[in-house]
C-alpha cells in the first residue's frame, strides 16, 4: 500500500469539499430547515401523525437520509468527472497509486461530506424541533454506512460520465426520484397496495426507514432488512466503483 | 551492464478502427537525451501515456528499467515524471500545495518534499507564484508548473510531450537550458516534440515516428549524413582546362564555372577540396556550404513535412 499517498488523496478530496463549504456543507442545512418549516409546519397542521409520531418529526430522519446520500454522491461524482474534464484525473494515473488506493480515498472524501451533511441536518432537528435520538450511536453508524454506500456510487458515475450533463442526467432522473419515493415525506402504508409493492425494490426506501428507527424507533421495513439492505448497497456499490477504476474501462483508453 | 531506462517491444495500439501503434520498438540507456520525432497524430503521445499508465497497451512489451510498467506499475510510474502536453487546471489550491500533492501521490511526506519543492520553485521562476491558483498563471508559468510537478520526486526519467508547444522563445530557450542541465545531472530524458530545431539541439538521439511506425532511429548527425541532402558549391572565377585532372579523387557536378559536390560532411570535406583547388591554381570566386537538417531526413522519409 501506498500510505502517504492514499493519505494525501483524501488530505486533496476532503480540503477540496471543504475549502467551498458554502457550497457543500450549508446548502444542505439550509434546505433541510426549509423543508421542516414549509412542509413540516405547514402539512402537520393536515397530517397530525403517521405511525404515532408527528408528521415534522416523522420527516426528519429521512431528510438526513436525503441530504447525506445526496452530498455524499455528488462529491465523488463530481470530484471524478472534473478531473477527468480539467486533465487533473493523470496526474493520479500516472503516481503509484492503485486502483484501489485512488477508490478508496475518494470514498472516504465523499462518505465524510455525507457524514457532515447528515450530521448537521440531525442537529438542526434536535435545535429546531427538539427531535430524540433514540440510538445515537446507530444513528451516526448509518449515516456513515449510507454515506459510504452513496460515495462509491458516486464515484462509479463520475467514471461513466464524459459530460456535466451525462452526470446531472444519472442524478436527476434515478436518484432524486427514487430518494422522494422511498418515504422521506411518508409512509409507504399510506401507498395502494401495488405503489407499496413497487417501492420494496427501492432500496433506498431501507435506508430512509433503517435510519427512521435508529432516530425514532419507528419504521416501516423490518429493522435488520434496513441494516442488512444498506449493507448490501455498501458492498456492492463500493466492489463496483473499485472494479472499474482497477480495470481503468471508463478513464484510461 | 545496466538495463535500459526505457524499453518498448513491438508496441501495439489501436482506438477503435484506426491504429494509433503498429510495432514500435525504442530502446533508450539510462542518462540518454532521446527524441522522439514526427507530425502530430504520428504516435507520440500514445507512447508516452502506455508507458505512464493512461493508456491500456493493446500487445507488446513497455518497459522501464527492466521492469514491465503493467506489472510493476509501482516501481515503474515512481522512476518517472512526466510532464504531458495538456495543461491540467486546478481551481481550489495554490500551486505550492499542489506540488506537496503531488510529491504526496508518490510516497513523499511533505517534510521531506520541502527542499525539493522550494528548489523547483527557485529554479523555474515560481517562488512569488507559489501562492497563486493555477489559473492565475500565464501560459509560459502553467508550462513551467507542469515541469515542476514532473520534478517533484526527482525521477530518473523525465517523460516530455511537446514541452515547447505554444511558448515563447524566451521561455523556450530558458527551458532548453534548465533541460540540459538535468541531462548533464544524470537524468535520462525522452522528448516528443515536432520543433525540429529543438530536438537537434538536444537530443543525442532520434527517433522519426509517423503513422505509428519508427521510420529510422539514429543520432540527429548520422541521419542527416544519412539521409540529408548536403553538399558544397564552388563558384570559380573562369573556365580551367586543368580542373577535371585536380578533382579526379571527387565526384561532382559542373555547370559552367559553377561546381557541385554532394557530400555527407561539409564540415570536413570543404578544406581538402578548397586545398586540391588551390594547389592546381584555379582562381575560387565563391564557396556555399549546405548543411541537411532533420527536418529534410523527414522529407526524405515520409515524402511530407513534420507540420504538415
Amino acid at each position: 500500500m501506498n500510505w502517504i499517498g492514499l493519505w494525501t488523496l483524501i488530505k486533496r478530496e476532503v480540503g477540496r469539499f471543504l475549502s467551498v463549504y458554502k457550497q457543500t456543507i450549508l446548502p444542505g442545512v439550509i434546505s433541510s430547515g426549509l423543508y421542516i418549516v414549509v412542509f413540516g409546519f405547514t402539512l402537520e397542521q393536515r397530517i397530525s401523525e403517521i405511525n404515532g409520531v408527528p408528521y415534522t418529526l416523522f420527516i426528519l430522519p429521512g431528510l438526513i437520509m436525503m441530504t447525506t446520500l445526496t452530498n455524499a454522491t455528488s462529491n465523488t461524482a463530481s470530484s471524478m468527472l472534473q478531473m477527468k474534464l480539467l486533465q487533473q484525473l493523470p496526474d493520479l494515473l500516472t503516481a503509484p497509486l492503485s486502483g484501489f488506493e485512488i477508490s478508496l480515498a475518494y470514498i472516504v472524501g465523499g462518505a465524510l461530506r455525507g457524514f457532515i451533511n447528515g450530521l448537521m441536518v440531525m442537529l438542526v432537528g434536535i435545535l429546531l424541533i427538539d427531535m430524540p435520538v433514540e440510538n445515537l450511536i446507530g444513528t451516526l453508524g448509518f449515516i456513515f454506512l449510507v454515506s459510504w454506500a452513496f460515495a462509491s456510487m458516486g464515484l462509479l458515475l463520475g467514471q461513466i460520465a464524459d459530460t456535466w450533463d451525462h452526470l446531472s442526467t444519472m442524478q436527476n432522473f434515478i436518484l432524486t426520484p427514487l430518494s422522494f419515493l422511498g418515504g422521506i415525506f411518508y409512509s409507504i402504508k399510506m401507498l395502494p397496495d401495488w405503489a407499496q409493492s413497487i417501492s420494496l425494490f427501492n432500496p433506498i426506501y431501507y435506508m430512509i426507514n433503517g435510519i427512521r428507527y435508529t432516530v425514532l424507533g419507528v419504521s416501516d421495513s423490518a429493522p435488520a432488512t434496513s441494516f442488512l439492505m444498506a449493507l448490501a448497497m455498501t458492498i456492492l456499490f463500493s466492489t463496483t466503483a473499485i472494479f472499474a477504476m482497477t480495470s481503468g474501462k471508463k478513464i484510461k483508453q | 551492464m545496466s538495463a535500459p531506462a526505457i524499453q518498448i517491444s513491438e508496441l501495439k495500439k489501436s482506438y477503435d478502427d484506426v491504429r494509433a501503434l503498429n510495432g514500435v520498438n525504442i530502446n533508450i540507456e539510462q542518462g540518454q537525451f532521446f527524441g522522439l520525432l514526427g507530425p502530430n497524430g504520428a504516435g507520440k503521445t500514445t507512447i508516452i501515456n502506455i508507458l505512464t499508465g493512461l493508456v491500456l497497451r493493446e500487445s507488446g512489451m513497455t518497459k522501464i528499467m527492466g521492469k514491465d510498467t503493467v506489472k510493476d506499475y509501482r516501481f515503474t510510474r515512481s522512476q518517472v515524471g512526466i510532464a504531458a502536453q495538456e495543461l491540467s487546471v486546478d481551481w481550489f489550491f495554490p500551486i505550492e500545495k499542489l506540488l506537496y500533492f503531488q510529491a504526496g501521490y508518490y510516497g513523499i511526506s511533505p517534510k521531506f518534499a520541502k527542499a525539493q519543492i522550494d528548489q523547483l520553485l527557485d529554479r523555474l521562476g515560481l517562488s512569488k507564484k507559489k501562492n497563486s491558483r493555477l489559473r492565475q498563471l500565464s501560459g509560459g508559468m502553467k508550462r513551467r508548473f507542469q515541469i515542476a510537478k514532473a520534478l517533484v520526486h526527482k525521477p530518473n526519467i523525465l517523460i516530455l510531450d511537446e514541452p515547447t508547444a505554444g511558448v515563447d522563445v524566451e521561455l523556450r530557450h530558458d527551458l532548453w537550458q534548465y533541460l540540459r542541465d538535468l541531462h548533464q545531472e544524470g537524468t535520462t530524458i525522452l522528448l516528443t516534440t515536432h520543433y525540429i530545431e529543438e530536438a537537434e539541439l538536444l537530443c543525442e538521439k532520434v527517433a522519426i515516428i509517423d503513422e505509428g511506425k519508427i521510420l529510422k532511429e539514429g543520432s540527429p548527425k548520422a541521419l542527416t549524413r544519412e539521409l540529408g541532402q548536403s553538399g558544397i558549391t564552388i563558384q570559380l572565377s573562369g573556365d580551367d582546362d586543368k580542373l577535371s585532372s585536380c578533382l579526379e579523387d571527387y565526384s561532382y557536378t559542373r555547370q559552367e564555372n559553377r561546381l557541385h559536390f554532394s557530400v555527407e560532411d561539409p564540415d570536413s570535406a570543404l578544406p581538402n577540396i578548397i586545398k586540391k583547388i588551390s594547389a592546381c591554381d584555379i582562381h575560387i570566386q565563391r564557396v556555399e556550404a549546405s548543411t541537411s537538417s532533420l527536418e529534410d531526413v523527414f522529407l526524405s522519409l515520409t515524402g511530407k513535412g513534420i507540420n504538415q
